[in-house]
């Protein structure tokens, strides 16, 4: 039985999973409400389920990119459930679980818009391999790379901030089994270490460079 | 008669750069707290950048909650209730200790109170010896200036505060025009000791009302300093401080005065970061001498940011009724009510 969370966006997005088949899901905008809703909807989804905290076999979390308040709730939540219940826990990204979460038949293209020209970005090849790390980048960097790839497809749901242009670009719709199913033998971390991976550094890291 | 069961109360508090976890018996003993300052990665800064707070809160919960567990040699099934800093503070920071107690509360099955900071702060003092009624609380710290008054326990009402900065805050920033390192304000606290205060400071806020305002003595030293400057006369930084410090203390001192009188206080406790403050200390206790009442002042580890505080506190409000559900929020701007 695994646990997905993800609150790196202004989506809630979770899940119980067990042997590929979903028990029970959330997919629900909350916006500046997630730090508020997002445990008790969780707890809802258990409840619901008739699901216990300690039937859960593994967690998998978001650790980022995407806003930084919300990637913190979703990881703060999993990384005190790991360690008091010592349930083995890993981290996947937000454009990872994006990629997975579209068919293989082009090159994927996972987008989260960050503003002021930039976004984080990976792009992953039919095989799955990426050809781009996930990345703080510009967009004209980010152009550059896709040159020389012949056909791709973006997976953004900041499809009107995008100032690329692709001839496939999807909406992105969390699939739970398929994001499970890549990342569920993924090897676990120890708790302490599970942290955000915002991919940038504080503003006033940055002006003291 | 039966015996009243032992409560334990594992307190959590993020509410600016401390990560703080403590278990305190029956609002009264601590068991064990547990402490993570980022004074050291705030200090290149010259303050508190709240990003890089959050950052380090989430990164140090879960150990800073092992550590005091083990310290305390109890395990989460021992603990009784859950009490968290919801407010004030800084948001991204206080949210990171309010989903881990919130994540705790559930996966246990345990209460959960929310705890105003400024309630914490006052209660420090039960850590040392039973509050008395009616007391009169001064709550100094980098964050807030306020008094306030208790007819019983968790009766709190506001008498007055800043209206602007709080007092830690104007002697950091103070501190900072004088090229102390922050946080400057006990540098500047010891600095003083060395001078005269010579220079001429406005006295704030010299009202009838229990407020204070810092805002124009912050920048009336601004202006001296830089005045100075122009007309190439060395600053005395040892004058400019006890300067700063007499006007300071005084302003406290008065309205502090002032409420003690109307109010008919007999019990006055100080609390929060400030309170370590020497000069304010010494005026304090002979105000409390002069007016004849009793003073309580919390040893320093309790008077800075920590948990313990808000277990006693959280001790108190289970006690008063107040328990919350998991859509508790953390809120920057709570009122104490």
């Amino acid at each position: 039985m695994i646990l997905y969370i993800d609150t790196s966006s202004s989506y809630l997005y979770a899940a119980i999973v067990s042997d590929n088949e979903v028990k029970e899901e959330i997919k629900q905008e909350y916006g500046h409400q997630l730090s508020k809703v997002a445990l008790p909807e969780i707890v809802t989804m258990f409840e619901s389920s008739n699901i216990t905290p300690q039937d859960i076999t593994k967690i998998i979390v978001v650790n980022g990119p995407g806003s930084f308040t919300g990637i913190r709730i979703g990881i703060t939540i999993a990384k005190v459930y790991a360690w008091s219940l010592k349930v083995p826990i890993t981290t996947v990204t937000s454009l990872e679980a994006m990629a997975a979460s579209s068919e293989k038949d082009l090159v994927r293209v996972p987008i989260i818009d960050a503003r002021r020209g930039f976004c984080y970005a990976a792009i992953f090849d039919e095989n799955d391999k990426a050809v781009l790390e996930p990345t703080y980048i510009t967009y004209e960097k980010l152009e550059e790379k896709l040159k020389n790839i012949s056909r791709y497809k973006i997976i953004s749901n900041d499809q009107e901030k995008l100032p690329i242009k692709a001839e496939v670009i999807e909406s992105y719709d969390p699939n739970f089994i398929e994001i499970v199913k890549e990342f569920k033998n993924k090897n676990k971390i120890n708790p302490h270490a599970v942290n955000p991976n915002y991919l940038k550094l504080t503003e006033a890291e940055e002006s003291r460079l | 008669m039966q015996e009243k069961k032992d409560m334990y109360i594992l307190g959590i508090e993020s509410s600016c750069d401390e990560t703080s976890v403590s278990i305190v018996k029956n609002g009264t003993e601590e068991i064990a707290t547990v402490i993570s300052s980022q004074i050291d990665v705030h200090k290149d800064f010259g303050g508190v950048v709240p990003e890089i707070a959050s950052r380090h809160h989430v990164k140090n919960i879960t150990m800073v909650l092992e550590e005091c567990l083990e310290k305390a040699n109890m395990t989460m099934d021992q603990v009784d209730a859950i009490a968290i800093t919801y407010g004030p503070g800084l948001i991204g920071s206080l949210l990171i200790g309010l989903e881990a107690a919130k994540t705790l509360a559930w996966l246990y099955q345990k209460p959960l109170i929310p705890v105003h900071h400024i309630a914490g702060h006052i209660y420090a003092n039960s850590l040392v010896r039973p509050l008395k009624f009616p007391l009169l609380a001064l709550v100094v710290s980098g964050g807030h200036t306020e008094l306030i008054e208790m007819t019983d326990h968790y009766k709190f009402k506001k008498l007055g505060g800043t209206l602007d900065d709080a007092i830690g805050e104007c002697y950091d920033k103070v501190a900072r025009v004088m090229n102390l390192e922050y946080p400057g304000g006990p540098k500047l606290d010891k600095l003083s000791k060395e001078g005269n205060p010579t220079y001429k400071l406005p006295i704030p806020l010299h009202d009838d009302s229990y407020n204070f305002s810092f805002s124009g003595l912050k920048s009336a030293v601004i202006n001296l300093a830089h005045n100075e400057q122009q007309r190439g006369e060395e600053l005395r930084q040892a004058d400019l401080a006890a300067s700063f410090q007499k006007v300071a203390v005084e302003s406290v001192v008065s309205k502090t005065k002032k409420a003690i009188e109307d109010k008919n206080i007999k019990y006055l406790i100080v609390a929060g970061g400030v309170a370590a403050n020497q000069i304010l200390r010494s005026a304090i206790e002979n105000l409390a001498a002069e007016e004849n009442i009793e003073m309580s002042v919390p040893p320093m580890k309790y008077c800075t940011d920590n948990a313990a505080m808000i277990a006693a506190a959280g001790y108190y409000a289970y006690l008063d009724g107040r328990t919350a559900d998991l859509t508790l929020n953390s809120t920057s701007s709570a009122v104490l009510e």
